[in-house]
């Protein structure tokens, strides 16, 4: 291919009759754009994702077979190993020692610049399966959680992808999510919040007469005296709107969702959150 | 449903493929030519919220925005405009604000073509506010029914053109691309998406035909847009860039679906995979790039759709005040400006020189470019069309050939890739090439993988 014109290029017997307008060799692609992902990464090659977390995934067993599985999103393994460590062990002690250090370390290595998001959601997966065979076993709420989320789509909205990795990722981190779905009317939203008393509730949408249900929400929450942070993120949600009203606090990525649930639960205020984000659950 | 498939180019070379020819022009009403040789800016402005509380301030605020864009085009002496509104959930809802907000900005269009010739045609794209677990699924409840009826209103009141983005099989692939998993990329997008658009668009173009309003177009944003926007930039890892590369091939053999059913284009300006399906049909296409929509969002594509579009689109825009104006007089001035380079570049016969210069800034910034490139677009629209008669076939062997383009590239050591970009992409297409070529048995197959995808129902797609 070097040294061909565009429009010759990767074309097979289609070439005749063409005449060259600009000149590939002419040009210098590294004076137009660099490939930062390539030279980051290459900074990274001689690291071992597993002698990073080394120091957090447990030695014995069955803890390290299930913290392993977790680790590598092997959802049938993990599953398998929870349903043998069931036997013998109190639900809280396989969740603590086996599978929440293997979704700690893939969290980790996320966190780190060194996983991706898919490596991530195969984890949670992995994790989620155990989880749910073990409610199932011991029933729902048996299981401790760190604290409750309401999550919603804002009403008329059904594009739900970035509440649905955000929820991954507050599952994966041990929060309970009461998760109402999408196109969710205001007054279902404010309900929820009044039943569950979750540590924050969080609102997405895609568009700029969608997301007006959000200070809608909000007044109708502080008129009942919650004031808890509301956590708003998607499309056409941005910043600026969403400092237009009270308890509202921007989220830019899905992975921000634990930082701000273990932020709230700490008491820190939405005004805080909202002042401090960068710093708190950098995007 | 589908009366035709294509199984053949219009452009029987590559080279031909330039911006503001089209092999198949369309005259909107109100004479604005697209594709005929002239590149047409276009303008879009997401209404400002709480514009929507009733129906009077809604209507309100969109003539005054549509009077602000068409005030300045005269300003600017722009010849042609495309004022395109891409609905609201309030505006498809109730059909009376498609019939009244059309009817409105149809008027202003007629008024200054009337009084100063400038050339404006209204675009309204329906939403596509259906929702897969409503009662009656995608096909049969009261949504759906709603955005039919949204689509009849807006061509009564005189439209030139209506579109839309189905999001048939947006479930499957929400769920699939977050655990990179290419075989829901293709059951969704290639598959479901191509069934979703079959059921769709032959009830649009008889809705279209029947006001004598022209049906342009669809565009895969619920899919491949969705995946490019997890892709995000270069430092993002939500997405590899690659399976970003193949989900815009998939959508190419999709929203093809559409100009199969009728559309005449031009087609929707967020579909990234058009410089595909005009390579294949010769119909006129809407582009964004983010040179021209950063407005909007920002992608690794910075001039690339321009090299081919017939029409330059902002993409987006929520209206309110910047120095230079407001956001709908700021980028009208900007799509408007670069339709103008384009249009220069025609008149002086200077066109490829000046499309080859956008298709390479950006061609090897990023595997999503490189086969977007238009070169690369004819290569991935002759496989669609060799296996054009099968929507799963052509979709699955139109990710192979856009693989295959992205490893020659790197292997050329044109398009540098990272490891990660190459560990995925070797994974996709290990995928792809061991699935079966039988179209029934990849079906039962996902039918069964994926039957537990939230909100996914196989009713929704005719099975």
């Amino acid at each position: 291919m070097e040294g061909r014109e565009i429009g010759w290029a990767m074309v097979e017997g289609i070439i005749a009759g063409l005449k060259p307008s600009v000149k590939e060799e002419a040009i210098d692609f590294d004076k137009i754009f660099v490939r930062y992902n390539v030279l980051e990464e290459e900074k990274k090659l001689g690291l071992k994702p597993e002698e990073l977390v080394k120091d957090i995934m447990p030695k014995d067993e069955p803890w390290k077979t299930i913290a392993y599985a977790v680790f590598k999103g092997d959802a049938k393994t993990a599953l398998e190993e929870t349903k043998k460590a069931l036997e013998k062990f109190p639900p809280k002690e396989i969740v603590d020692k086996g599978l929440a250090p293997g979704m700690h370390a893939v969290s980790k290595l996320y966190d780190d610049g060194i996983y991706y998001l898919p490596q991530v959601m195969l984890s949670a997966d992995a994790m989620s399966a155990a989880v749910q065979f073990i409610e199932q076993k011991v029933g729902a709420g048996k299981v401790e959680k760190k604290g409750k989320v309401v999550m919603h789509v804002a009403e008329g909205d059904i594009h739900d992808l970035g509440k649905n990795l955000a929820k991954v990722f507050l599952v994966a981190d041990g929060w309970e999510v009461i998760d109402l779905g999408r196109d969710v009317p205001v007054d279902e939203v404010v309900k929820a919040v009044e039943k569950h008393k979750p540590v924050m509730v969080t609102g997405t949408a895609l568009m700029t007469t969608t997301m007006t249900a959000f200070p809608k929400i909000a007044k109708k929450l502080i008129e009942k005296g919650i004031k808890i942070p509301f956590i708003c993120g998607g499309g056409a949600v941005n910043e600026d709107f969403v400092n237009t009203f009270e308890l509202g606090v921007i989220a830019k990525k899905a992975h921000q969702a634990p930082k701000f649930a273990e932020a709230a639960k700490k008491g820190i205020s939405w005004s805080d959150l909202r002042a401090k984000w960068h710093e708190i659950a950098p995007a | 449903m589908v009366v035709r498939r294509y199984t053949s180019m219009a452009y029987k070379n590559p080279d031909d493929i330039v911006f503001g020819k089209a092999v198949y022009p369309v005259y909107e009403r109100f004479g604005v030519p697209i594709g005929a040789g002239f590149v047409v800016p276009e303008i879009k402005v997401a209404p400002k919220p709480g514009s929507e509380k009733d129906l009077e301030t809604f209507v309100k605020h969109h003539k005054e925005f549509t009077e602000e864009i068409l005030k300045l085009c005269l300003q600017l002496g722009f010849n042609y405009i495309m004022i395109e509104q891409e609905h609201v959930f309030q505006q498809t809802y109730n059909p009376n604000y498609a019939y009244e907000t059309a009817h409105a900005q149809v008027e202003l269009a007629e008024k200054y073509y009337n009084e100063y010739g400038i050339g404006v045609t209204i675009r309204h794209t329906i939403g596509d506010i259906r929702k897969a677990e409503a009662e009656g699924g995608l096909r049969e409840s009261d949504l759906t029914k709603r955005m039919f009826e949204s689509f009849e209103q807006a061509a009564a009141a005189g439209v030139g053109d209506l579109a839309i983005e189905t999001l048939g099989g947006k479930e499957v692939v929400d769920y699939a691309v977050a655990r990179g998993d290419i075989k829901g990329v293709l059951f969704g997008i290639g598959v479901c998406g191509s069934e979703d658009m079959a059921w769709t668009w032959p009830q649009i173009v008889k809705i279209a035909n029947k006001y004598g309003t022209i049906p342009a177009g669809d565009t895969n944003c619920s899919g491949a847009n969705t995946v490019m926007f997890l892709a995000g930039g270069l430092m993002d890892r939500e997405v590899s860039h690659t399976m970003a590369a193949l989900a815009r091939a998939i959508a190419g053999a999709r929203s093809l679906v559409a100009v199969e059913a009728g559309a005449r284009g031009p087609l929707k300006d967020c579909g990234y995979e058009n410089p595909i399906i005009k390579a294949i049909t010769g119909v006129p296409v809407c582009i964004e790039c983010t040179s021209i929509c950063a407005c909007a969002h920002i992608d690794v594509m910075g001039n690339l759709n321009r090299a081919i579009g017939d029409v330059y689109s902002n993409e987006s825009v929520e209206y309110h005040q910047e120095f230079g104006g407001s956001t709908a007089e700021v980028w009208t001035a900007v799509t408007g400006n670069a339709a103008a380079l384009s249009n220069t570049a025609l008149q002086a016969k200077q066109e490829k020189i000046l499309r080859d210069l956008l298709t390479y800034s950006d061609m090897y910034r990023d595997p999503q470019g490189l086969i977007l490139s238009y070169p690369n677009a004819y290569r991935i629209g002759k496989v669609i069309t060799q296996y054009g008669k099968d929507p799963y076939l052509r979709a699955k062997y139109a990710a192979i050939e856009a693989g295959n383009i992205i490893l020659e590239a790197a292997e050329a050591k044109k398009l540098k890739l990272s490891r990660w970009e190459l560990e995925t992409l070797n994974k996709a297409m290990e995928t792809l090439k061991a699935l079966p070529d039988d179209a029934d048995k990849f079906i039962d197959d996902c039918l069964k993988e994926y039957a537990n995808v939230p909100y996914f129902n196989p009713k929704n797609y005719g099975w």
